[in-house]
């Protein structure tokens, strides 16, 4: 009973939550401490042991009593010292697809002291324990699911210490005021190319297809700036060195990805174009990706397609 | 949340955590080895052997078919060896059978807590049985451990380190230290709120209710300690020193035991008279209810009364060392009228037997119709004739008066009090035999009085109407020595004092050095048991009162809590060192200066200096810029470039942009 009202208290009152976009300092104003289950348990165990000296009228007793209490008293400054004085600083996240997890880097900076086992989560969710040497400082990447496209903002972070006795927890709320942003789920899937596009496709008399293996050409050396998803890892691994799995540009051919001309509710026709973004890109061909309202490219490489990525997960959302 | 906390409870026990349990469990059960059966001990070390082979992956976890056989076991083993569930010493066996059976199943974290709060109960009742000084210094070893291992469970790099977290465990026992003294010196001592059987009787020495020839020369082979005297005043003569426990004043021909109308409650009438000895008494546990005291003793302590035979009484036994304080009247006219049943049963007398004492007193009463001379007489007789007084008295038969004063005429104490007592009453003077102890050991290192089981006397008491009783001490004629030097001088060379117990330090006095060393010892137990064991009730008060000039308990809840929360913030400035960390002045008006600006949304990134800030701060708060930047000038100025300012400089410029910003600015 008293736990589980201990419990709602500890869930719903968040206090002060400190902002962490500039690096928060847990002070007096944030922290929060009450004492733990096992301090409740604690505390009877102390009644019991007062009790018997009083019945008994020993001394000793009390004794042992008062000092145990007086560690409990003790080790509430404890606790509160194992957060007071720390850092945290939100970093940003780097982007993921839908149904992956988000990383949030969160650095925690030591402000002399050494930081025992603390305990780090999102209001749910299992936490995560770290110690941070004094005076140093650590970099933890909490993962937290991205189940859908669009702006995934963060939950409350926790911070939370019951070191050293364990009779006494000291939280705080932080809001990291960072967000991490979702790409819609790449869905493989064939591509109804749009007007202009389609005729020159069908100049060359052939459909883009999800396999493209027409347009294999064959192993090159690695350059720098090569994407990573065309290493030839296998090649890799017989001892033959870095090489890149090539295809061949077509060259002139401009493919348009047009969400109008798909089929389908928009998700799964975001999902689609996100597969093609990914795909053409892999093949570094230029491509237009055609949104309502909003036209990319012709253009191809890297910075293109974060630019198609990004306007695919924040289609129809607000910037 | 919870999901999160109920797996941080149900985590696998770190080793660290886990071999501090077992050095506490060791620990804790040490002192409790004296009144543990030695089947306990058989079943704690293959507990222990074999939570570490399961710790080793050597052997499984108990099921539950042999964990219910452990426990039906262990409650037989308990209810055989210790007669019942009743009682400290049953309900100890239970507590440690339980500590240590709860060990071997010690899978996570929170069975790992059960033990721990066992261990401090355990802990706890192990008080119960031993409390000087050596044992509190001892029981600070377990309870480190105990919390050493409580911090062990924590997943921390200092707590997979033993000793540093055996270092944090004492850290935080001396941060507790004063703490707990403040507790210790206002929390009030309650009334016991039921009553628990106490521990069992421990065959302590001491003086039994009843006496027959060598009862007390046994005693007079003890040296152990009967009760310690403080007197307020100076040290009354020896020969005054007459500890009385209690009468005895029913005689079968061989016993002397207390009579059974002895235990009436209204209190027995007296007059005092002369000057009062005021003095206090730290009592060893002798599991008897009575008292020792001077006579008349004017002023009992709470829970005691004088009873109709002038002992003091208290309503349960003595268990546990007992700190009292009285007062007494020693020159009081006691009794001047007599209660006819007083009277009556001090003249009772067994219906035959001793014949020729009989005839003697007869013949005695002849001689001398005045009671004081009838006592004289028989004092000058055991004064003259050749009696002996000796440890080791033969036997005597079943005629055990005649045999004393006609045939052996060797005796302890009880010998002549007995023969004595029976004589008068035989004469028709009422009579009563009285033991206690006589007279103590001073000891100077301490300013008290010692009183040994060697020191217990028997004495006499007879009346006479108009005058009440009069204490007389046959003894005294035979031995003076006794009663003025002490039993060891008395006894002389011949006969070895305390040869029976040759551990005893008090046999010992001969030798200066070792004397010395025993008394500064004793002395240290003697504080120990006055202000620390003996701090309760009357004694907290007095002490409180001197304090405070009241004991008002509203003002003492006060002084208590204000005192603990101002030596918890004492605690907390000492931990968290505020001056070492907010550096000086001008550190602390720039920390309220970033304060001030982080209300207007503005943070100093990490990394970002105070110039860098106030530039971008100043683009932010146009209106503001010239305060901003006079503020951050100077500190520079101050910090950096060494300048010496004028210490309220800085903070005027700080009001300056306080007063040209609004409280707080929307952020819009």
């Amino acid at each position: 009973m008293l736990a589980e009202s201990l419990k709602s208290v500890r869930t719903r009152w968040p206090g002060r939550i400190v902002g962490a976009a500039g690096g928060a300092r847990l002070d007096r104003g944030c922290i929060f401490i009450v004492p733990s289950r096992v301090g409740a348990a604690f505390g009877v165990a102390l009644l019991l042991m007062l009790l018997a000296a009083i019945n008994y009228r020993n001394n000793l007793a009390y004794v042992l009593t008062f000092l145990l209490g007086a560690v409990f008293l003790v080790g509430v400054l404890h606790t509160y010292r194992n957060l007071a004085g720390l850092r945290l600083q939100a970093g940003a996240p780097a982007a993921v697809f839908a149904g992956e997890q988000a990383r949030f880097p969160i650095r925690l900076d030591s402000d002399g002291r050494a930081h025992q086992a603390l305990a780090l989560g999102w209001s749910s969710g299992a936490p995560q324990l770290h110690d941070l040497p004094a005076g140093g400082a650590v970099t933890v990447e909490l993962g937290l699911p991205a189940p859908r496209r669009g702006w995934l903002p963060t939950p409350r972070l926790r911070v939370e210490s019951r070191f050293p006795l364990g009779l006494m927890v000291a939280w705080s709320w932080i809001a990291p005021e960072q967000r991490a942003l979702v790409y819609p789920q790449p869905l493989p899937g064939d591509l109804p190319l749009s007007a202009g596009a389609l005729e020159e496709a069908e100049e060359e008399g052939r459909r883009a297809r999800g396999e493209g293996v027409d347009d294999y050409q064959g192993l090159r050396a690695y350059r720098p700036g090569d994407s990573k998803r065309r290493l030839d890892w296998k090649a890799y691994s017989r001892g033959r060195g870095l090489l890149v799995k090539d295809f061949a540009a077509l060259e002139g051919s401009e493919l348009c990805l047009d969400f109008s001309a798909l089929a389908g509710d928009g998700e799964s026709r975001l999902s689609l174009l996100c597969h093609w973004v990914l795909e053409l890109s892999v093949r570094q061909r230029p491509f237009v990706l055609q949104l309502p309202g909003r036209r990319l490219g012709p253009d191809s490489g890297e910075a293109h397609r974060e630019a198609c990525l990004r306007a695919l997960a924040l289609y129809g959302e607000a910037p | 949340m919870t999901a999160a906390q109920s797996g941080a409870a149900l985590q696998p026990i770190p080793r660290v955590g886990l071999t501090w349990l077992l050095i506490a469990q060791l620990l804790v059960i040490l002192p409790h080895l004296g009144h543990l059966p030695a089947w306990i001990v058989g079943l704690w070390l293959g507990c222990a052997a074999w939570r570490v082979q399961i710790f080793r992956m050597r052997a499984p976890y108990p099921n539950g078919r042999i964990k219910a056989a452990l426990m039906l076991g262990t409650g037989l083993g308990v209810y055989l060896s210790r007669g019942g569930p009743v009682g400290l010493e049953a309900g100890v066996v239970l507590l440690i059978a339980a500590f240590v059976l709860k060990l071997v199943e010690v899978r996570s974290r929170r069975d790992a807590l059960v033990v721990i709060f066992l261990g401090f109960f355990a802990l706890a009742t192990a008080c119960l049985f031993e409390d000087g000084i050596l044992a509190a210094l001892y029981y600070l070893l377990p309870l480190a451990a105990l919390l050493a291992a409580l911090i062990g469970l924590q997943q921390s790099a200092l707590a997979a380190n033993p000793w540093a977290t055996l270092r944090l465990a004492g850290g935080l026992l001396l941060q507790a230290a004063p703490l707990m003294l403040l507790l210790f010196l206002f929390f009030p001592r309650f009334e016991p709120l039921w009553t628990l059987p106490g521990p069992r009787e421990r065959g302590v020495t001491g003086l039994s209710d009843s006496m027959t020839p060598g009862d007390i020369a046994e005693l007079g082979q003890s040296g152990e300690l009967a009760f310690r005297v403080g007197f307020e005043g100076p040290l009354p003569e020896r020969s005054r020193l007459y500890w009385r426990a209690l009468t005895l004043e029913h005689f079968d021909g061989r016993r002397w035991s207390q009579a059974s109308g002895a235990q009436q409650l209204e209190p027995p009438a007296w007059e005092k008279r002369g000057e009062p000895l005021a003095y206090s008494i730290v009592m060893q546990p002798s599991n008897q209810p009575w008292l020792y005291s001077l006579d008349v003793a004017g002023s009992a302590p709470d829970d005691a009364r004088l009873m109709d035979d002038f002992r003091l009484q208290q309503r349960r036994p003595v268990t546990q060392p007992l700190l009292y304080r009285v007062v007494s009247w020693p020159d009081s006219l006691r009794e001047p009228e007599g209660s006819a049943s007083a009277l009556r049963r001090a003249l009772q007398l067994p219906e035959r037997g001793n014949p020729q004492s009989r005839a003697w007193a007869a013949e005695l009463r002849r001689r001398h119709p005045q009671s004081e001379a009838l006592v004289q007489a028989l004092l000058d007789h055991f004064n003259r004739e050749p009696f002996h007084y000796t440890l080791k008295p033969p036997l005597l038969g079943r005629d055990s008066i005649d045999e004393f004063l006609f045939a052996s005429r060797q005796g302890f104490c009880e010998h002549f009090s007995s023969a004595m007592t029976f004589v008068l009453r035989a004469a028709g003077i009422p009579a009563r035999v009285v033991t206690g102890y006589q007279g103590g050991e001073f000891n100077p290192a301490g300013n008290y009085l010692l009183v040994h089981q060697f020191d217990a006397h028997a004495w006499v008491e007879y009346w006479q109407p108009q005058q009440g009783w009069s204490a007389v001490d046959p003894t005294f004629q035979v031995a003076p020595e006794r009663i003025e030097r002490g039993l060891q001088q008395a006894l002389g060379e011949e006969q070895g004092f305390l040869e029976e117990a040759p551990l005893s330090l008090a046999r010992y006095r001969d030798i200066g050095w070792f004397n010395r060393l025993r008394l500064s010892w004793d002395n240290l137990n003697y504080g120990w048991q006055r202000w620390v064991l003996g701090y309760q009730g009357e004694q907290q008060l007095q002490t409180l009162r001197n304090w405070f000039g009241s004991a008002d308990l509203r003002l003492l809840g006060v002084a208590a809590v204000a005192s603990v929360a101002a030596m918890w913030a004492v605690v907390a400035l000492w931990l968290f060192k505020p001056w070492r960390r907010e550096g000086d002045a001008q550190q602390r008006l720039f920390r309220r200066f970033e304060r001030l600006l982080a209300r207007h949304g503005l943070q100093r990134e990490p990394g970002e200096g105070p110039r860098a800030f106030a530039e971008r701060a100043a683009r932010q708060l146009p209106a503001q810029a010239g305060a901003i930047w006079a503020f951050v000038v100077l500190f520079e100025a101050q910090r950096y470039a060494g300048r010496e300012g004028a210490p309220g400089e800085l903070a005027r410029a700080l009001r300056r942009l306080r007063r040209t910003l609004p409280w707080r600015a929307d952020r819009g």
